[in-house]
């Protein structure tokens, strides 16, 4: 009896408690959505009625910004930053973990201090070495600087550590040579791992603002994020066309991440074991 | 004919072809001016207008007029300045009053001088002491930014107040009237954003004072427009007159939304009062109020901006030419960017147009761009120095301790000590 | 094999470990080790724009005497001492209330709570400036349902700035650390729970005395993860106050006066490098300090 009821009552607290914690995660997106159909007055004001002006916004947006360049120019630096991020951190995560040596473990921890670099003591000095190599206002330029990541290098180490070594040795057995046992391997074997690093990078990418911002310098080059921000900070923001960008600019990492959410899960494991 | 005609003939044919269609390509290359600036609505249209006017009479001159946000423009130019490498910056930038000293000052070298080209005694003096450097003129002057007050008419008519009371108002008067606004209409008297020191600077500079005297040392605590600028600042707070606003966005909310019973603003901010058509025929405009001290005036400054020649530019040469020929020439420009965009230029010839004369339909037909232009011509003038972003945050960083009753003196001493810990 | 032995066998080995490391390293070593000890030339000069000359440890005295400079760090560091904390919390007891298989809506509650994760720092800044404009649609559902009387100044207040800042980064990262802990407690036996709740061991007790032991070592790594975000705070703060930090400068984070000192300001990159240098510094402190608090605990 007595057991019964603190069990409700713990029952009541845990499905409270996360009912309130959903509600207020998803609750900006609901916002978003309803602010999309209402016009810029009406948002400031914090109306939460669906509004009428959902076509007037989307016309809007669509006559301001150039949605497809856009949107390509997003795809292009993403797609480029991701798959080679993933290529050369999965390279050096196994190459450090599966080839162990004392000089290379004390370059990894120096690699690992530069997580704590600030991005701000980067930008000058990098912004010049793109401006002396004529890379300012290219999508390479946007790339380069990311592909190198002491963090997903890191990621990928800690799941190789659940790696299993007999298949290694196995393929060893069969004549394999390192880099084909790294190809046909460890990349199929190691699909949820590289699932979860994609989703990871591709956000990222996908969201980059401030060093876009700064080497990204004609209308032809800018990505969605850097759109959304000068909107957002016009002499005259129209809301309503600035949550249609923000709703456009979450979709493809909000359908990223449904599509994969399984592999994510999974792939976080690895990185924890 | 032989193998080695049949091998060299269509090569020399191909070279004769190539050398022609280089000529022709150079006579009529089109030589692309790209220009960086921030509204859509303002600068950016005009622009594109001025643009399209020197295209019609140089086919060979095409503009690529690129829209930032003005943060972003002017931090692109700042890296692009820092980095040196000259491909990242845009032939024509356009540059905030209050900035151009300290781009001029910190890259030498940078900005192409205009002085022998452009006629400078045609401008408003102010706006050419701006981006005047070492004896020589660099820049385009574009927009003035004269202040005025935009005021409800049906609001404060609702609280008993006529047009004629609303002129040659000082700034106690302006608080009495809002606390009589709030009783009556409910309306607070105008919207502020505490974070933006943009009042402040209003109030000072119709005082003929700046944050920096004329030698570009602090002028601070003997400042004593700075100091009746604070306390009235200080007296709008503890009156509490005003609705807060968090950023321009927000402040341009207070008075689309119908929320504020006036705006004090520079002349830029009329298209956004007109971009309510509902509020039509309710707006007025008066000069702003006085502060009580000697020099003050009812005439002041607010932003206003101009065109800056990047000396790296590959097309120098045209871009000088159209800024010339366009902005310092053209008087029938003038009239149809005001008239379309509430541009008041600072080609003084420019005043004598029709457009200038019109009466104003949205402002019940006053002949608000004469009054404008009137006032223009009495804004005091004063040296913003290279460190005004600086000045701005020490002092906003004070207005909060000011509202709750914080001696106006020692405010001074203590953004005093803020901005020479700052300007190192 | 812990290390390479002599002759063809362990040449072969170092070699192919060079290899698959060199395209990373060269990497990093070109655009942040570089650009750092660049950086680092440079916080050992001073002047305007490009016109910088030698100035030996100026900046660093000016430092101590420039009072924004003082503000900017304590800023930093409250949100990192208020912020980290509260969310590490809360995603550990979400991530225990997750972790139970009878919860029913599980997928669905942990899908919501990691939803955040997906938006940019841009968008989501924005779409809280809307929220918590004084109109906006917090303040008037706060007013509607009488838990205050008139609107928060969420942005022209210093107190309430802050707050609406660790707010904003609590709502956006707090899902993903969750994952990283449910990722954890997955690999936690079961039984352990079941044996402990058989024995009556409450709920608390038993999330403080077998889940937060536990999963130690990945507690460590989201708080130094966390520790490296907020220290490098910038995109929430810029996009939120239109990149002012106010109200007079309660918002204002070290990154944000890096981006003041050389974007908006008279360009002074000398003294904008010493400012991020102090990051570097802080950062390598916290990290230690917390490795070491969590290695002594081991003993």
């Amino acid at each position: 009896m007595n057991t019964s009821v603190t069990r409700n009552a713990s029952a009541v607290f845990t499905y409270g408690f996360l009912g309130l914690m959903a509600f207020l995660s998803v609750f900006p997106f609901i916002w978003m959505v309803l602010g999309a159909t209402n016009s810029s007055i009406d948002i400031i004001k914090g109306n939460l009625l669906p509004g009428e002006a959902l076509a007037t916004n989307v016309g809007n947006f669509f006559t301001l910004v150039n949605v497809p360049l856009v949107f390509w120019n997003s795809a292009k630096v993403t797609i480029l930053a991701t798959v080679l991020t993933l290529a050369v951190s999965s390279l050096a995560g196994y190459g450090f973990e599966m080839f162990r040596s004392r000089q290379r473990e004390r370059v990894y921890r120096v690699m690992l201090l530069t997580l704590m670099i600030p991005f701000a003591a980067l930008m000058i000095p990098l912004f010049i070495m793109m401006g002396k190599s004529g890379l300012i206002n290219t999508h390479l330029a946007v790339v380069l600087p990311s592909i190198g990541s002491a963090f997903v290098i890191f990621y990928f180490r800690q799941s190789t550590k659940a790696f299993p070594s007999e298949l290694r040795d196995a393929a060893k057995v069969d004549g394999l040579k390192e880099w084909q046992i790294f190809l046909f391997i460890y990349v199929p074997v190691m699909r949820s791992t590289y699932a979860a690093a994609f989703i990871i990078v591709f956000m990222t990418a996908w969201n980059n603002y401030l060093w876009p911002l700064i080497v990204l310098q004609s209308n032809e080059t800018k990505t969605i994020t850097l759109v959304i921000s000068s909107l957002a900070s016009a002499y005259y923001p129209d809301y309503g066309v600035v949550m249609v960008g923000t709703i456009l600019a979450t979709l493809p990492t909000l359908a990223v991440f449904f599509f994969m959410q399984r592999q994510f899960v999974q792939g976080m494991l690895g990185s924890v074991k | 004919m032989d193998i080695l005609a049949r091998a060299y003939l269509p090569r020399i044919a191909g070279l004769a072809l190539a050398s022609a269609s280089f000529l022709a390509v150079t006579a009529a290359e089109a030589k692309e001016i790209t220009i960086w600036c921030w509204d859509p609505n303002f600068n950016v249209a005009i622009m594109k207008e001025a643009g399209a006017r020197y295209t019609k009479k140089h086919a060979d001159v095409t503009f690529n007029v690129v829209d930032f946000a003005k943060t972003d423009v002017e931090q692109k130019l700042q890296t692009g300045l820092a980095s040196g490498t000259a491909d990242a910056l845009p032939d024509i930038v356009l540059i905030e009053d209050y900035g151009a000293q300290k781009y001029l000052q910190s890259f030498p070298g940078a900005f192409a001088p205009l002085s022998g080209t452009v006629d400078y005694s045609g401008f408003a003096p102010y706006k050419v002491e701006v981006m005047t450097l070492d004896g020589q003129v660099y820049g385009m002057p574009f927009d003035s930014g004269v202040t005025g007050l935009y005021y409800r008419k049906d609001y404060l008519e609702q609280a008993g107040f006529k047009p004629e009371d609303m002129q040659n108002l000082t700034w106690d008067r302006f608080i009495e009237i809002g606390r009589q606004v709030e009783t009556k209409t409910g309306k607070k008297m105008m919207g502020l954003d505490p974070n933006d020191a943009g009042l402040v600077r209003i109030m000072m500079q119709s005082a003929g004072q700046w944050y920096f005297d004329k030698e570009g040392k602090t002028n601070i605590t003997g400042n004593a427009a700075l100091k009746a600028a604070l306390e009235t600042v200080g007296k709008i707070m503890q009156a509490d007159i005003y609705k807060a606003a968090n950023g321009w966005s927000d402040w341009v909310g207070t008075f689309t939304s119908g929320d504020v019973a006036t705006v004090m603003a520079g002349v830029w901010i009329t298209g956004t009062v007109k971009a309510q058509p509902d509020q039509a025929g309710k707006w007025g405009v008066a000069p702003i109020p006085t502060l009580g001290i000697e020099g003050a005036t009812h005439a002041s400054n607010l932003g206003g901006s101009s065109w800056y020649v990047l000396e790296s530019s590959a097309e120098k040469a045209e871009a000088i030419d159209f800024l010339n020929e366009i902005y310092a020439k053209d008087i029938d420009f003038y009239q149809k960017i005001l008239q379309e965009r509430g541009a008041v230029g600072s080609l003084l010839a420019a005043r004598g147009g029709a457009a200038y004369e019109a009466a104003d339909p949205f402002f019940g037909g006053e002949k608000v761009w004469q009054n404008f232009s009137d006032w223009l011509a009495k804004v005091p003038s004063v040296n913003y120095g290279v460190f005004t972003n600086e000045a701005d945050l020490a002092v906003t960083a004070q207005l909060p301790a000011l509202t709750q009753g914080m001696p106006v003196d020692e405010a001074l001493k203590a953004i005093e000590s803020e901005i020479s810990g700052q300007i190192q | 094999m812990a290390h390479a032995r002599r002759g063809g066998i362990g040449r072969y080995y170092d070699v192919n470990g060079w290899l698959f490391v060199a395209p990373a390293l060269g990497l990093i070593a070109l655009f942040m080790i570089y650009p750092i000890l660049w950086s680092l030339w440079m916080s050992f000069q001073s002047g305007r724009g490009m016109m910088m000359k030698f100035a030996g440890f100026a900046n660093i005295v000016r430092l101590w005497n420039d009072p924004v400079f003082i503000k900017a760090l304590t800023n930093t560091m409250t949100y990192f001492v208020v912020q980290v904390p509260i969310m590490i919390l809360l995603a550990l007891i979400l991530a225990s209330l997750l972790n139970n298989p009878r919860l029913v809506g599980r997928g669905l509650f942990r899908t919501a709570i990691f939803l955040p994760c997906v938006t940019s720092l841009v968008a989501y800044s924005v779409l809280f400036k809307g929220m918590f404009a004084p109109d906006g649609i917090v303040n008037s559902t706060l007013q509607a349902i009488g838990i205050i009387a008139s609107p928060i100044p969420w942005l022209t207040n210093a107190f309430w700035a802050k707050t609406l800042v660790i707010i904003a980064i609590t709502w956006r990262w707090t899902g993903y650390n969750m994952i990283f802990y449910l990722a954890a407690l997955q690999n936690i036996d079961k039984s352990i729970y079941e044996v402990a709740r058989i024995d009556g061991v409450p709920a608390w007790a038993r999330f403080t005395h077998i889940t937060i032991p536990l999963l130690k070592p990945v507690i460590l790594f989201t708080t130094v993860i966390s520790t490296i975000g907020t220290l490098q705070l910038f995109d929430e703060v810029y996009n939120l106050t239109e990149g002012k930090g106010g109200p007079s400068n309660a918002t204002l984070t070290l990154s944000l006066y890096i981006y003041n000192l050389t974007f908006r300001f008279m360009p002074n990159f000398g003294y904008a490098a010493t400012v991020s240098y102090v990051i570097v510094v802080l950062v390598a402190l916290l990290a230690f300090v917390q490795f070491f608090a969590a290695r002594e605990r081991d003993r």
